[in-house]
């Protein structure tokens, strides 16, 4: 499910009064020209996960903190923040999680510099 | 009263991996846990980036060392969704089977390693320890490898079962149902263990829900919620598969947790041995080429011994374009201030011991 950026709070607000008060996950996905921060959901009385795609501009790379809906978010925006360098807005989420230096790139960005990027053999054609 | 700061770690504080905790302590009760994360990543997330898709399933398998063969199995299917391929009966019979023993070896190294923590030296560590390597000994009957398997292959499995291990694992698994009453009685008549294990490192229901808990830790606060079950997959349906669960949230229900599901799942891999299909069970050979997938976006959820996993992919040809790891001891471990909290220092180790961590999940 499509949620706009302004509405995440309230959505994930509305589906935790609804039953979804599992946080499964926070994670991203770089598509170069937008990034992907995904939120998965779960309603343990139905067995239903629900995953919300908010859709952003690299230029503008930020997410509104959901930690006060579910604390679990907690170390997810951390690791968001580290490998996509995604800020969160509302908490303090720049403390280094799983990498010890203070790269420039976030790691999980495709624009990371690879020491050798590795190429399928239809690339190699 | 001041406040003390004490680094346990970063060498492992006890048998789990490298972790670091900063503990503040009030005398020797617990204000505040901070645990310090990421002396085993190595990127896996990133690097599956960079390699074809059968390329992989090696570095998915360093994930959880304790439990390889699950995290293998959790790759693999993803990718069987992501490219639509079906996996034959026969092969499912034999995933479950080889993941259930995986699952036990995985709760007895679990066991015993909770037994030293908690200082339960020497008797139940060793009995676990031999117990398990039985188990490792049918896992290489099975594989040809004790430790990482890399026996999935797309669709099935690297080579069939060999002619006696039906036989062998029938008399391990009659051997281990009169073996665990054995380490109930041994343990739950000890007060040594029950007294550092019960009414310590509670976490309630809503909070294990808030906190995000996964695993044998959500289902000993009495969230009934078993993927196998709830969202089964493979036969387990057809196995009658029963989560365990209990109410209390405290160590003693998660060490209790881990005990009923090492029954059950002796239970399990008898009833597939019996009920096991004739048939094909080897998968697609590897190759570099795979083929192609049909689903830009792949979401698969599979009960590890330590949890829930969640592999959210999204394939590119040959190769995944993302690849992102719902890893249970990481969302297990963040919680550990929380159940700490009030707690007496010597019981910080007793509650990493239920926790059952592995570094290399956590930081990936």
């Amino acid at each position: 499910m499509k949620v706009d950026r302004d509405a995440l709070i309230s959505t994930i607000g509305k589906m935790k009064s609804e039953g979804f008060d599992y946080l499964l996950k926070i994670t991203a996905v770089d598509y170069v020209d937008h990034v992907d921060s995904i939120y998965i959901l779960r309603n343990f009385d139905t067995s239903k996960d629900e995953i919300l795609e908010v859709t952003l501009d690299p230029a503008d790379l930020w997410v509104p903190t959901i930690i006060g809906m579910h604390p679990s978010a907690d170390w997810y925006e951390r690791e968001l923040c580290e490998m996509f360098g995604i800020a969160i807005k509302g908490r303090n989420a720049s403390r280094l999680i799983l990498e010890k230096w203070d790269g420039v790139d976030p790691p999980s960005r495709k624009s990371f510099a690879w020491y050798a990027p590795y190429k399928t053999i239809d690339d190699n054609k | 009263m001041t406040v003390t700061r004490i680094n346990v770690g970063p060498v492992h504080p006890s048998t789990h991996g490298v972790i670091r905790l900063v503990v503040d302590l009030e005398g020797d009760t617990i204000v505040n846990v901070e645990p310090h994360i990421g002396f085993l990543h190595r990127g896996v997330e990133k690097l599956a980036e960079s390699r074809m898709y059968m390329q992989i399933p090696p570095y998915m398998e360093k994930l959880d060392y304790v439990a390889p063969m699950s995290y293998n199995e959790a790759y693999v299917a993803t990718v069987e969704t992501a490219m639509g391929i079906q996996v034959s009966e026969r092969s499912q019979y034999i995933r479950v089977i080889l993941l259930e023993l995986q699952r036990i070896a995985s709760h007895l190294l679990s066991l015993g390693t909770l037994c030293n923590d908690i200082g339960q030296t020497f008797t139940a560590f060793m009995w676990a320890f031999k117990d398990r390597d039985i188990v490792l000994d049918l896992l290489q009957e099975a594989t040809g490898s004790r430790m990482f398997y890399v026996n999935m292959r797309l669709g099935g499995l690297r080579e069939d079962l060999p002619a006696d291990f039906s036989e062998h694992t029938l008399n391990t698994m009659d051997y281990l149902e009169k073996r665990i009453p054995e380490y109930v009685a041994y343990l739950e008549k000890n007060p040594i263990f029950t007294e550092r294990m019960k009414g310590i490192g509670v976490i309630t229901r809503d909070e294990a829900k808030q906190l995000g808990v996964t695993g044998p830790v959500l289902r000993a606060s009495g969230v009934n919620y078993d993927v196998r079950r709830s969202n089964a997959y493979y036969v387990y349906s057809k196995l009658h598969f029963t989560p365990k669960s209990l109410q209390d949230g405290d160590n003693f229900s998660r060490y209790k947790v881990r005990i009923l599901e090492i029954q059950e799942s002796v239970r399990l891999v008898k009833s597939a041995l019996k009920a096991l299909p004739e048939g094909n069970a080897k998968g697609m050979q590897v190759k570099l080429r795979s083929p192609n997938p049909v689903n830009r976006i792949s979401v698969v959820n599979r009960e590890l011994p330590k949890g829930e996993c969640m592999m959210y992919m999204v394939a590119d040809p040959q190769k995944p374009y993302r690849l992102s790891i719902r890893s249970p001891s990481f969302i297990n471990l963040a919680a550990i201030n929380h159940m700490a909290k009030g707690e007496r220092f010597a019981d910080l180790f007793g509650i990493l011991g239920t926790l059952d961590i592995i570094m290399g999940c956590v930081d990936r």
